[in-house]
């Protein structure tokens, strides 16, 4: 597993961004240069003064772009080199409460997106970012603020931000018509078309009315969506209905993603009763998707294995766990389609994952 | 009773629910399926409105900028088809050919082209006997990113010259195969030593390049239609899955001489529907490959997925003249290739202009302003409207006029007929249609059933 947070000295009174270079192929104002390396980690110099950072060598953590925060004494990797799963964790508050939720909320927010802000204008070229939370929407204003200016400075940039989609207006439909946001697309999950059911799963009331009120102001801005239902025993039998919905009503999006769950945060305690052994019964599943394709919806599977998918539907699954937390079952080391499988997260029930797979 | 809404969204309906409809004494309960089914827009949902204003929206083809050409390089041929007098000369004739100035001026206009991609189809005549001609076309589009070239051959003649064009990836061959041997050297070829000749070049490409860079479609004679199994056979040997039914168009004077040719068209929408039935018989039988009727699953995908395919005869609007046209042998410019043979056939002058001085938008955009069925009064009251389109050129070549009753044309016929059988088929239970219509639908598996009954 990569880790994301290393622990680090700096002598700067409040966080900055710095790019770590080896000092190859030239450095700019905003790097910090390679100075030291040795077997405990490197030490860089930038306009920030001196910062060490244990962990790493200077080759793994060359041109990535780190938030330094010298009080708690760490730096964090916020745009890895080379990655394409860099994500922004701008708020860690959150409106919904999902029954599965990977990263729980918490309740105080930390501003960081001015620091953020200045890491992406460092982004390698040509790269896509995430943005996560919590719900970065919570913070409507600061985030499409962000997102525009970067997006205005760097025209090679791309993002895509995950959001409950419960604070769109139709005073936004103007703003994200803006040639801008043909660079932004928007994950956003639905559970059911059922409202009690997809209400139930998030914790909150009234939440997919809300969420169709958003889909409105966003179809008519032409923004770029893409449809997320997180695969949970309470939502697996009604996928078929959803599909009808969505080739019904929600057509406009890019596509519709189905994702096995993530046995982390609170799914982790719930992992018996949420968890469905698609490959058992991938009957509903298959449905949805059938249902989607024929009206021109695509569909596509994340953190499914490969082998546990059936065959006409296999080339869906895609390697969609993020390379920072993926791992492999021992029993997959033969398998020829390993590359473009997603495997498994590194935290997911070890037994399950090795019972699970038949290499293929 | 088949309800049908301007999205194209569809469902089966009770008469009781259709009664109720018409009485505006619409149920809560009728509300909420058609609502949920799109047929129906509830105030207070304005997902909804959004949602019937993008289906509508999809539903409306699009025509951008030039970048499909059809090119005739040479009238010249060297077959002579019994169904082909008018649009080609013989071999040895002069001056049917592209001169300096036509192919100058051919070569302007690529550069002119202002797209991302083109895709060029060479007709003829038989163009490969000119394969300088497609060289210096295909050399010049090289600055294009996206190049696709058909080249249409009868496939007689392969040097080394047409060889070498073959062998580009770039390149796609499109031919004739119209059925078994005696069939085609009926109808094409004349002798068997030419049909001969014909089936192992065809071989030798599909050898050489595998079944996905060579097509090949049937002419079809609808005063002596072919045993089915015959013609199916004759593809599959060849390992070509999809057949594209094409009927000889009686037009001009072969039009004049058979006077029961709408008793002709009858017959051929019976033989098409009979020939779809019959491909879901094999694909059943066999499941290790999948034949289809193309035009059959251009339609069957109209219904479901608007905007999957990019076929320009059957489009809504449906303008000519605008993101394709046809360049003549002489450098005339033409709607589409029907345009050029109609004219060929001297039943009316279609040219919009020519490659040299251009052509005149004005005219053709009158024309263009009718190319739509949306505002037809007839196809208004259409529940098929939102998957058919238009054709003024087929309207021109048989009726000399495009304002008549719609549904006293051959297109609306033949639609209502195509229409009429995708829908019977999309309610069908029977397992071995859904699996064929399944897999024309490109869909991963088979689902248990294509269309929603309301009750």
């Amino acid at each position: 597993m990569i880790r994301l947070t290393l622990p680090a000295a700096s002598d700067a009174e409040a966080p900055y961004v710095a790019r770590l270079n080896t000092g190859r192929g030239g450095v700019d104002e905003a790097d910090a240069a390679l100075v030291d390396e040795d077997a405990e980690g490197v030490t860089y110099l930038g306009r920030h003064g001196v910062l060490a950072i244990d962990g790493a060598s200077a080759t793994e953590l060359d041109r990535d772009v780190v938030i330094v925060d010298p009080v708690g004494g760490r730096a964090e990797r916020i745009l890895r080199r080379g990655s394409g799963h860099n994500t922004l964790l701008v708020t860690e508050r959150c409106d919904q409460l999902c029954l599965m939720c990977s990263q729980p909320p918490k309740k105080t927010h930390v501003d960081r997106f001015a620091l953020f802000e200045q890491a992406c204008l460092l982004a390698e070229s040509d790269s896509l970012i995430g943005v996560s939370g919590g719900e970065p929407t919570l913070y409507k204003d600061d985030l499409l603020g962000m997102l525009e200016r970067v997006l205005a400075e760097r025209p090679d940039l791309e993002f895509h931000v995950l959001t409950n989609g419960q604070f769109f207006d139709d005073d936004d439909v103007a703003r994200l018509r803006d040639e801008r946001y043909t660079r932004v697309s928007w994950g956003i999950p639905i559970y059911a078309a059922d409202a009690a059911l997809h209400d139930r799963i998030v914790g909150k009331d009234g939440a997919l009315s809300r969420l169709e009120k958003s889909m409105a102001v966003l179809a008519r801005a032409g923004a770029r969506i893409e449809l997320r239902t997180v695969l949970v025993a309470d939502n697996a039998d009604a996928l078929p209905r959803l599909a009808r919905y969505v080739a019904k009503r929600l057509r406009f999006i890019e596509v519709w993603s189905i994702m096995q769950l993530e046995n982390i945060g609170f799914a982790r305690a719930r992992w018996a009763s949420l968890f469905v052994e698609h490959a058992r019964d991938f009957g509903p599943i298959g449905d949805a998707i059938d249902y989607a394709a024929l009206h021109g919806i695509r569909a596509q599977l994340f953190n499914f294995p490969r082998c546990t998918v059936p065959e006409p539907w296999r080339d869906l699954a895609r390697a969609s766990i993020s390379d920072w937390k993926r791992r492999y079952a021992d029993a997959c080391a033969p398998c020829r389609e390993r590359d473009a499988c997603s495997g498994f997260f590194e935290w997911h029930p070890i037994q399950q994952a090795e019972d699970g797979v038949t290499p293929l | 009773m088949l309800l049908v809404g301007d999205a194209g969204d569809f469902a089966l309906a009770e008469r009781s629910m259709v009664e109720r409809l018409c009485a505006d004494a619409l149920t809560d309960e009728d509300r909420d399926v058609l609502s949920r089914e799109g047929l129906l827009i509830d105030d207070g949902d304005p997902l909804g409105r959004v949602a019937y204003a993008y289906g509508v929206a999809e539903r409306i083809g699009h025509a951008g900028a030039l970048d499909y050409l059809i090119l005739v390089p040479t009238l010249r041929c060297n077959l002579s088809c019994s169904y082909c007098q008018v649009s080609r000369v013989a071999e040895r004739s002069t001056g049917f050919d592209w001169n300096e100035a036509t192919l100058a001026a051919v070569l302007r206009l690529i550069d002119g082209l202002e797209t991302e991609r083109v895709k060029i189809e060479f007709q003829g005549g038989e163009p490969t006997l000119r394969p300088d001609l497609i060289r210096a076309v295909i050399d010049r589009c090289e600055r294009i990113p996206i190049r696709q070239f058909v080249i249409c051959t009868n496939l007689q003649r392969i040097d080394d010259d047409v060889l070498a064009l073959f062998d580009r990836p770039d390149v796609f061959i499109s031919t004739s195969l119209d059925g078994d041997a005696a069939t085609h050297a009926r109808q094409r070829t004349g002798d068997g030593a030419t049909t001969d000749a014909f089936l192992a070049n065809l071989r030798f490409v599909l050898d050489r390049y595998g079944p996905t860079k060579v097509s090949a479609l049937p002419t079809v004679d609808p005063a002596r239609l072919p045993d089915m199994d015959g013609l199916i056979d004759s593809y599959a040997a060849h390992g070509i899955d999809g057949v594209f039914l094409r009927p000889i168009n009686y037009q001009g004077f072969a039009r004049k001489r058979h006077a029961e040719v709408r008793e002709l068209d009858a017959a051929w929408r019976y033989y098409h529907s009979a020939f779809v039935r019959r491909l879901i018989e094999r694909n059943w039988e066999d499941r290790s490959r999948v034949l289809e009727e193309t035009y059959f699953s251009i339609c069957l995908r109209r219904v479901f997925q608007p905007g999957a395919d990019r076929h320009v005869d059957l489009r809504d609007p449906n303008p000519v003249g605008v993101d394709y046209v046809v360049v003549d042998h002489d450098g005339r410019v033409y709607p589409t290739d029907e345009a050029r043979m109609l004219t060929r056939s001297g039943v009316i002058d279609l040219a919009i202009g020519d490659v040299f001085d251009g052509w005149e938008a004005e005219a053709r955009d009158r024309l263009n302003a009718h190319a739509t069925n949306r505002f037809d009064p007839t196809c208004m009251g259409c529940a098929y409207q939102p998957f058919c389109g238009r054709d003024l050129v087929d309207d021109l070549s048989r009726y000399g006029r495009i304002d008549l009753p719609r549904h006293e044309t051959e297109f609306c016929r033949r639609h209502l007929a195509m229409f009429d059988l995708v829908f019977e088929l999309i309610y069908s239970a029977d397992p071995a249609v859904r699996y064929s219509l399944a897999r024309w639908l490109r869909l991963p598996g088979t689902p248990t059933k294509f269309g929603v009954r309301l009750s």
